[in-house]
């Protein structure tokens, strides 16, 4: 990058929120996805945290004349390669915008900065009895920004949806400088287009996100968890159809399998039966004089189709033992192999069966190991692939077993990411779901808005 | 262990950058930068492995930035071993480009050689005036002329006497229940003789008979974790051999640092040494914590008076995530008829110092210290209790800054107070 650049930058966000180090810049050329960018092609020129919406129009206002890429970047968690730098770009941190602006208690709403974390926003609201439900399993480290730009989801997305859901208004930078605010605070809006939801998931290659309105609920009054055991993988998927279809709501339902409840019982001991096919880890919360109710019933069902072992936490102690097990589960399969690839692929919930055993199959194909672990009420499921990345020769059948995971994703019906994104690491596979002329028409709202392609170049398109 | 830095590729990779440490490193608190934080060490590790950077002085300074607490090891989904990539670095520095000169001098002349510690730290008591200056209302001392160290530094002065001058080398018990060997450490000998003075009397009052081994160095932490590890070897093997020389049912420690070299890290240091690692494995199945023997001694709370104090008290990183002893000092604290025990929040935060770290990124360590100084503040808790007398140092340092009037000191120095107010009651009542 220019030293001119670079000293202009300097000027707008002060020297003590720049760096141009190759050791700095070098931490930029990742994120939590396997995507990495190339030291001799990728190494970004500066990295800035600026501390202003007003700053970061000028950023990118001198960023448009000089024609220079912008990455921008939270916490550097996102899962799916769309915070790594490229080539001799701007990465632009908005950690230093981190300020609760604003929890409306009569509105039923927060304004926040993007820096925010996201737990803390939700600790924030939970001490005035209001709750803010998307819940990344990043949530006590990633930001508010990067869950908005990403969309993230959480387990708790079977019952109060994803982070789109709660955006209801946002202030952006866009690639021109200027600043515009779409949506705003009120729950009803139809003014123009849904600017805002366009923007939520737009992954940083159509603005930078300066500042964000939430909509809050009001915090359920109380939980109720339990566990059960199925022999087979298929009654314990069947099980989350019938809980659903019976109009009860879990506000979590996660699935782990075989490969899982072997690590986890050798790590942490938590008394699974390791032949077990399948665990199901159900939470129900709201109103806590129907939760025994709903408990009972979720109870039946679980019987019903074959469980063999159904715990109920009676305390909130027991409800803490029975999340150990979910919560070891990545410590519990990390030991196995050294590198850990979490796949999103989301299928509707009545194929979760289906795309279970083609996952199954896929392993087999291609002499891998891949544990699922899903959001099975909300058809999210996380293959996870154990790998070693040093290994090239296995890494390329991974890399082949990927792209088959995706294809048979999209045959059944389904979505190649539930919540964490295209980035980089999904762009080549992208149209397999939108088809040529969807991507036609995705591409003309980004040449729209950022015609000289600065904003995050090669995120979600492909370069 | 002379594993080369190559041969910790493995343990690197298992980063999966998911970016957790970002929630508990210290360091990344304050700067906010990426390549502060763990996975950004752990990352910067990976380029020098596989040539993408130079141990350039950039790259140098970032591997300094880490106060080795443990934090995002304890917090890592993958369990990555952090501590031990960084010190890897570390390691690897010092053999191709060398110590700084005041380390160079101090680790391989100074902590090496007993004699020289020992005369250097009594006649130090003289020199030390030249050097450093009183600090402000003649607390502690700044120091005078460039040593690399942050001249704002308050560090405690060197005591009048040193510990291990003030006590014979048993201190006998009639009917010994337990012999035990006690290790020092440097700080309790040059600096806080009053924490030793304090372990021995609670132990000899429990019927512990103490032996004080002469011969015995600075466990060499300070040497290891600044990557030199041949200067770290030959302290860890005069200290293996001083301490197994007797057959001591435990060897004590009141400092979680040296304890955990003492009970772990010597034996990873012997790795490759079959004799030593046999020796070192011994040595740390009898080390215990100060306060892990005294919970397990019959009746250790009758001896305890009243103590009408508000306490709060702070894990140390390597008494906690290290040697894991939480449960003991609070149960100890909380045993003491008339002690109200606030829990502060975050009590297993590192308190900034980290041993030299505090000396090389002073205002750094500053910054962190004052988190840690304002939770002791919001428990209104008059006395802070500790287990490292590093930590005691530095928090009596950022407490002294702020203003605040909060005492500090020892597990050690609590029951100690708490033994002989129960004494007074019982020489009082006797009209002595």
């Amino acid at each position: 990058m220019r030293p001119e650049t670079i000293q202009r930058l300097s000027e707008i966000v002060g020297k003590d929120n720049i760096y141009t180090a190759l050791e700095d810049l070098y931490c930029y050329t990742y994120d939590a996805s396997f995507v990495k960018a190339d030291l001799n092609t990728d190494l970004a020129g500066v990295a800035v945290y600026p501390g202003s919406t007003e700053e970061i129009a000028r950023i990118i206002k001198l960023a448009n004349q000089e024609k220079i890429p912008i990455v921008p970047r939270g916490a550097g968690t996102n899962v799916s390669g769309g915070s790594v730098s490229l080539g001799d770009c701007i990465i632009l941190v908005l950690k230093r915008m981190n300020k609760i602006l604003e929890i409306d208690r009569k509105n039923l709403i927060a304004v926040v900065e993007p820096g925010v974390i996201t737990a803390q926003l939700q600790s924030e609201v939970e001490k005035m009895g209001l709750f803010y439900p998307p819940d990344p399993a990043s949530q006590a480290f990633s930001t508010m920004g990067g869950n908005v730009a990403e969309c993230a989801g959480g387990p708790r997305g079977v019952k109060y949806g994803v982070t789109r859901d709660y955006v209801i208004g946002l202030e952006v930078v866009l690639p021109s400088g200027e600043v515009i605010n779409t949506g705003g605070r009120t729950m009803k809006n139809v003014t123009g287009y849904d600017m805002t939801k366009l923007f939520t998931g737009s992954e940083g290659t159509l603005c930078v996100i300066t500042k964000i309105i939430v909509k809050l609920i009001p915090l359920p009054e109380a939980k109720n968890t339990m566990m059960a055991v199925f022999p087979e993988i298929a009654q314990a998927c069947e099980t989350v159809s019938e809980i659903i279809a019976a109009g009860l709501i879990p506000c979590a339902l996660e699935l782990l399998d075989n490969i899982y409840i072997r690590n986890i019982e050798e790590y942490a001991q938590v008394g699974l039966p390791t032949d077990a096919g399948a665990v199901l880890l159900i939470e129900v919360d709201g109103d806590s004089e129907i939760l025994g109710k709903q408990i009972r019933k979720i109870e039946q069902i679980c019987k019903g189709l074959g469980a063999v072992q159904i715990r109920i936490a009676s305390t909130q102690m027991e409800a803490e033992e029975l999340w150990r097990a979910r919560r070891s589960a990545f410590a519990a399969v990390s030991r196995l192999r050294p590198t850990i690839i979490g796949e999103d692929a989301t299928v509707p919930r009545s194929s979760i069966p289906a795309a279970v055993s083609r996952i199954q199959a896929i392993a087999a194909k291609y002499d891998l190991i891949i544990a699922i672990l899903g959001h099975a009420g909300d058809g999210n499921l996380h293959a996870t692939i154990l790998t070693d990345e040093t290994n090239v020769e296995e890494m390329a059948r991974v890399e082949k077993a990927i792209k088959e995971i995706f294809i048979v994703t999209v045959e059944l019906g389904g979505s190649l990411s539930g919540e964490h994104g295209i980035g980089r690491a999904k762009s080549k596979f992208i149209t397999l779901q939108t088809g040529e002329a969807g991507l036609a028409v995705q591409r003309q709202i980004k040449q729209a808005l950022d015609p000289h392609n600065l904003m995050n170049p090669g995120v979600m398109f492909g370069a | 262990m002379n594993r080369s830095l190559e041969s910790w590729q493995n343990e690197a990779i298992r980063c999966i950058r998911c970016g957790a440490c970002q929630n508990v490193c210290p360091v990344f608190k304050e700067l906010q930068v990426e390549s502060t934080v763990a996975r950004g060490r752990v990352k910067l590790i990976r380029g020098v492995i596989n040539k993408d950077l130079d141990l350039t002085e950039g790259l140098i300074d970032k591997m300094s930035l880490c106060l080795m607490c443990k934090a995002c090891v304890a917090n890592c989904p993958s369990g990555v071993k952090v501590d031990k990539l960084v010190e890897a670095a570390r390691k690897e520095i010092t053999e191709k480009k060398g110590l700084s000169p005041l380390k160079n001098l101090v680790f391989r002349l100074v902590l090496k050689n007993r004699w020289i510690f020992d005369t250097g730290m009594r006649t130090g008591r003289f020199f030390q005036g030249l050097v450093f200056r009183k600090g402000p209302e003649g607390q502690g001392m700044l120091p005078r002329m460039s040593l690399g160290i942050d001249k704002r530094r308050l560090l405690s002065p060197l005591a009048q006497k040193t510990f291990k001058s003030l006590y014979p080398e048993v201190v006998n018990v009639p009917e010994a229940k337990m012999k035990v060997a006690f290790f020092t450490g440097c700080m309790i000998n040059y600096i806080y003789p009053d924490t030793g003075r304090a372990v021995i009397n609670v132990l000899k009052r429990n019927g512990v008979e103490v032996r004080i081994p002469p011969l015995q160095n600075c466990c060499g932490t300070p040497v290891r974790i600044n990557g030199d590890y041949e200067t770290a070897k030959t302290m860890a093997k005069a200290n293996i051999d001083v301490l197994l020389k007797e057959n001591y049912d435990s060897v004590v420690v009141a400092c979680g640092t040296c304890g955990l070299s003492l009970k772990e890290e010597y034996a990873e240091l012997f790795q490759d040494d079959p004799i030593y690692l046999e020796k070192a494995k011994i040595l740390g199945s009898r080390v215990k914590d100060f306060t892990e023997l005294v919970v397990a001694l019959e009746g250790f709370q009758d001896k305890m008076g009243h103590l009408p104090l508000k306490v709060t008290y702070h894990d140390p990183c390597h008494l906690a995530r290290g040697l894991r002893v939480k449960a003991q000092p609070r149960k100890i604290i909380r045993s003491i008829p008339g002690v109200v025990f606030q829990e502060m929040d975050k009590a297993d935060t590192c308190c900034g110092s980290g041993g030299s770290f505090s000396l090389y990124h002073y205002e750094l360590s500053t910054k962190i210290n004052d988190h840690k100084v304002n939770t002791i503040k919001e428990t209104g808790a008059e006395l802070l209790v500790t287990g490292c007398s590093a930590c005691r140092m530095h928090i009596a340092d950022g407490l002294n800054r702020q203003g605040i009037a909060v005492q500090v000191m020892h597990t050690a120095q609590l029951i100690e107070m708490a033994y002989e107010s129960k004494q007074r009651r019982i020489t009082k009542n006797l009209g002595v």
